[in-house]
């Protein structure tokens, strides 16, 4: 044992040595080093590559590159610089990149970050750093609940929003009588509680609320007792996603229910999700759109340009991703520094509209972007005119409507 | 009722074919095929990928996907599996491990992780009266081939000399050479035979399940489950086993959701504790 | 008891097919036919001082040349894979599963410090003190199989911790995961990474040394003998199913301790954690720094992680293939791992 005996005598010197360990460098006069780094930290290799992977970081460089163009001379600094991690979708990857960003890279920004709990891991890195995270991807109601913090901002969709849309606005439209299927796990939960709560506000009733494996290829179970339910509902309301929505779709279709008069409502749809299923799969399915490329002349123009660039047309998350990083620009242009106190003020209850949020504000008491959304609905495929032109929008859904009250479990740190 | 269980039979179609195939493979090799869930994507991709870029149908991709992913499993056999079949089971296992990532990996790159679209097809489209109830058409002919296979493995294992010598093989596979019983050169074609039972349930699957890399990777632990259930030596085991899985998870989906996930984790715990063989398995003296 | 088509790891004795190839393959060295007279095993390990002593050196400059919170990453899985080797390399029992011990001894170390504010070692004992309980009825299970069917029960009763983990979602966070897992000390800072490396350590070493002083022991002897023909060691009078079941016990514990530091270095637990994919990578890890040198174990977690951040910056997105042809490379051609390989090259013919 005189290994051991010889490794705390070393450890111990060694403790003393390293107490003297540095921390990061602060960020000193107006612009730290000297110039603004965004950091994208997204999944590039696992399940969210194709949505919101490197398609996210080409949005992030557009919107410097635009924002550099639109201030010219007068920006507080053209020294920007775009840099991007991959955390695989593990939270422990993205709680060290987090950290190694915001240290070694003087990243001043983090930006997307899907799945919730990556998400959360790195809003605790961002406040013990001090340093601002905003986030895209995940959908975590908790980001702007019980986990926000002053650092963190919670930037385009939550489950709350999601839920809320597509359960009043379609119980209001006349289904009445609902059936509910979500995936076993956090997120599923989340939806189903808060559909559970919208459809029960508009006046509607939850006949039955199953929860299914997750993930899982077999639907066949919870999709058959749908018709045998007393009251029949008129509607199921499905919270997969994914691969497991595709499932779920595609078998709701072979056993015909739609034919049965039993409609399908969807809580979370992505755009590529109805690119893999197939328009005439999904047709009449309504959800909650956070954003729409083909939805308005502004818009369209800017997805034109990002196909330019990308290849493809744009989701919300790309979308939103610019805007994020086209507000945080901004609002380091207004504070004249990138320190994270003044910029958060300047973002704190800034009222804006841009290409992805319309009539957007970022709450000061819980830093969540609150916009409208749209009430859409997924063509047939007969009415589509052009590649990726799914959908139609119904209606749009204000603001105030659209996202949940501050939360009481938020005090922000 | 009875419908859910004709759904619990269906499901457990494909849960019965990865696992006849897995035990096939291992009665003749020795092999735990981690990869068996990554051939199953193959096959439905496969078919997915034939009909997309060369409009060849469903009927064809049939045929076609299991007997080309039958041929790439004897390259494989011969070119890397069979180097480290004289050695611990457990080098194949990692060896087909690590080329089950490769494979997800490499069609992840192709196509991205989200999933394809396959319709289905044509002539299978409608419902079929069952007597009691309607059911989709498409279903019951996933239940019909699956039986029909199953059967025709059995009748080629209980009455041909390959058969013959598959289960002497694998029951007793000293015993079998010394009787001087070549068994070496039936283990490529059985292997390649165990490969495309995997890739045909992967094409079956394409029109009622998400065609994307990622759908055999959690797939393969259940199939583990299952074999362990029905006794990794026997072959009918495997097949029952996974078709009474597949039955008492539809039944439990509908009276205990929550539970069911882990409902075959759950079985197979209890299997060990109370035949630590396997339902069907053979309690076999140590060699 | 369910047969196994060869025994397990190494060449056996008892296949009559003795083929001298495969009874001569280097896992962990047992040469069952060579002409070179056999050195007993615990000489064979790389115990010299000197070799202790340079990883020693290693183990304490690690934070100055790495990154500190990847460097603890790497103490960390280290300490993983050697306790996964003890089992693999010295009781010749793969488990596919113990993500298990890991994850859940992360979780139990994180709820204790949240709830109970107690210095972090007290949680993180607290987290191997429920790896090791959760080994008592896994193990008891699946020591009756041996080889291959071992890895797949193990790897099937991980995915029951997983479900579990995931439905008690009050509890564990679900898929958020559990968050805000303090590191206190009697008041002391830790939140300089650089620092709390030099503090962790020395549990870190501590399951080190505990796993050397197992492997050099009569308890570790019977472990190899058990290894190397369960039959004859039965036959000798050992209850190998009880020696298995307390191997397996001990590896998770000294992996639940692994888990429970990386709980607390990370400040948080997540479902990754007891996933099969962690499981994977600990066997990857082990086998790419050679089954059974115990060392190598660290040896491949080092380039693992380090891997692993590399690719993450590189923007490298096809993470499988590069994990997967790891696999299939050091299986097919590199089989005694990169320690094994090395050993072999430095020692004396």
């Amino acid at each position: 044992m005189e290994v051991l005996g010889k490794a705390v005598a070393l450890t111990a010197t060694c403790a003393l040595l390293a107490a003297c360990g540095g921390g990061p460098g602060g960020g000193g006069g107006k612009i730290s080093d000297d110039k603004i780094v965004l950091a994208v930290l997204n999944d590039q290799s696992g399940v969210y590559a194709d949505l919101s992977g490197k398609s996210s970081v080409t949005a992030v460089e557009m919107a410097v590159a635009d924002w550099k163009a639109r201030l010219g001379d007068d920006a507080v600094t053209t020294d920007i610089e775009v840099v991007s991690v991959d955390h695989q979708n593990k939270p422990d990857i993205a709680n060290s990149k987090a950290q190694e960003l915001y240290d070694r890279q003087r990243a001043d920004v983090i930006l997307d970050v899907p799945t919730s709990s990556a998400a959360l891991a790195v809003a605790n890195v961002a406040k013990s750093k001090k340093k601002i995270f905003m986030d895209v991807g995940a959908a975590t109601t908790a980001l702007e609940g019980e986990q926000c913090n002053k650092y963190t901002f919670h930037y385009g969709y939550n489950t709350y929003m999601l839920a809320n849309g597509t359960g009043a606005t379609v119980t209001r439209d006349g289904a009445k009588n609902w059936y509910l299927v979500y995936p076993d796990y956090a997120f599923g939960q989340d939806m189903e509680a808060s559909f559970t709560d919208a459809v029960k506000g508009a006046g509607g009733s939850i006949v039955r609320s199953d929860p299914a494996p997750f993930p899982n290829d077999n639907f066949s179970t919870f999709l058959l007792k749908a018709p045998g339910l007393s009251p029949k509902p008129q509607v199921i309301g499905t919270m997969q996603a994914g691969g497991d929505l595709v499932n779920l779709v595609k078998q709701y279709n072979e056993y015909k229910l739609r034919d049965k008069g039993i409609g399908l409502a969807v809580g979370l749809m992505f755009i590529t999700d109805i690119h893999s299923l197939g328009p005439d799969a999904l047709a009449g399915t309504k959800f909650t759109d956070a954003w729409y490329w083909n939805a308005t002349p502004e818009n369209r123009a800017w997805a034109d340009e990002f196909q330019a660039k990308a290849g493809k047309r744009p989701s919300f998350p790309n979308a939103a991703n610019y805007s994020a990083a086209t507000q945080y620009l901004d609002a380091v242009q207004r504070a004249g520094t990138d320190g994270s106190d003044a910029v958060v003020e300047e973002l704190e209850g800034h009222a804006f509209t841009d290409v992805f949020a319309k009539n957007g504000t970022i709450r000061p008491e819980d830093h969540l972007l609150t916009h409208d959304v749209s009430l859409a609905q997924v063509k047939p495929k007969s009415e589509v005119t052009e590649p990726w032109d799914y959908e139609k929008i119904l209606s749009t859904i204000p603001a105030a409507e659209a996202f949940q009250p501050v939360s009481p479990d938020c005090s922000m740190g | 009722m009875l419908e859910q269980a004709f759904n619990g039979l269906v499901g457990g179609a494909f849960l019965a074919l990865l696992a006849l195939g897995l035990a096939v493979i291992f009665g003749m090799l020795g092999v735990v095929n981690f990869a068996h869930g990554a051939f199953y994507m193959l096959g439905a991709f496969g078919a997915y990928v034939l009909l997309d870029s060369y409009g060849v149908s469903f009927w064809v991709a049939l045929v076609a996907v299991p007997l080309a992913l039958g041929v790439a499993g004897v390259v494989l056999e011969r070119l890397f599996v069979r180097r480290l079949t004289p050695l611990d089971p457990l080098y194949n296992f990692l060896f087909t491990f690590g080329l089950a990532l490769i494979l997800q990996d490499v069609v992840k790159r192709q196509y991205g992780v989200q999933s394809q679209p396959y319709p289905r097809p044509a002539g299978l489209d409608g419902s079929v009266n069952l007597g009691l109830f309607d059911y989709p058409a498409y279903q019951v002919f996933v239940l019909a081939v699956s039986l029909a296979v199953c059967a025709a493995v059995w009748v080629v294992l209980a009455r041909t000399r390959l058969g013959m010598i598959v289960r002497a093989a694998t029951e007793r596979p000293e015993l079998t050479r010394a009787l001087g019983i070549d068994v070496g050169r039936w283990v490529t074609p059985v292997f390649g035979f165990g490969i495309a039972l995997a890739g045909l349930a992967g094409v079956l699957a394409a029109p009622m399940r998400a065609v994307n890399p990622l759908m055999g990777g959690d797939l393969i632990v259940t199939v583990f489950a299952v074999v362990v259930i029905g006794g990794l030596g026997s072959i009918f085991g495997s097949v029952a086993a996974g078709f009474g899985i597949g039955l008492v998870s539809a039944l439990g989906n509908l009276y205990v959701p929550a539970l069911s996930q882990t409902l075959v984790f759950i079985l197979m715990a209890a299997v060990l504790l109370w035949r630590p063989a396997g339902l069907f398995g053979r309690e076999d003296a140590p060699a | 008891m369910t047969k196994p088509l060869a025994s397990p790891i190494v060449g056996s004795v008892a296949s009559p097919v003795a083929d001298p190839a495969a009874a001569n393959d280097p896992a962990a060295g047992t040469p069952a036919a060579g002409p070179a007279p056999r050195r007993p095993i615990v000489a064979r390990l790389s115990t010299r001082p000197p070799m202790l002593a340079a990883g020693l050196a290693v183990a304490l400059a690690l934070p100055w040349l790495i990154y500190p919170p990847v460097a603890m990453d790497i103490a960390c899985w280290a300490l993983f894979a050697v306790s996964l080797d003890l089992l693999l390399g010295f009781t010749g029992l793969l488990s596919f599963g113990h993500a298990a011990f890991w994850g859940t001894s992360a979780y139990v170390t994180g709820l204790v410090a949240v709830h109970a504010g107690v210095p972090f070692p007290v949680a993180v004992l607290g987290g191997t003190a429920a790896a090791a309980l959760l080994a008592v009825p896994i193990g008891y299970l699946s020591v009756r199989l041996r080889g291959i069917y071992f890895a797949m029960v193990t790897l099937a009763f991980a995915q029951l911790v997983y479900f579990v983990v995931n439905q008690w979602r009050d509890v564990t966070g679900g898929e958020n995961g559990l968050q805000g897992v303090p590191r206190e000390l009697f008041g002391l800072d830790l939140s300089d990474p650089f620092f709390f490396y030099y503090v962790a350590l020395p549990f870190v070493l501590a399951g080190l040394a505990v796993a050397w002083r197992i492997v050099h022991s009569p308890f570790g002897r019977v472990l190899v003998s058990i290894r190397d023909n369960t039959a004859r060691a039965q036959a000798l009078g050992y209850p190998t199913e009880r020696y298995k079941l307390l191997a397996f016990v001990l590896s998770a514990a000294l992996s639940g301790l692994a888990g429970g530091l990386f709980a607390i270095s990370h400040g948080f637990a997540s479902l990754q954690d007891v996933y099969w994919t962690t499981s994977g990578q600990v066997v990857m890890m082990v086998v790419l720094g050679g089954i059974g040198t115990l060392w190598g174990g660290a040896v491949g977690a080092g380039l693992v992680v380090a891997l692993d951040d590399y690719l993450s910056t590189a923007g490298f997105q096809e993470v499988g293939i590069v994990t997967g042809g790891i696999f299939v490379v050091v299986v097919l051609v590199f089989r005694r791992g990169i320690w094994g390989t090395a050993r072999q090259l430095v020692a004396p013919r």
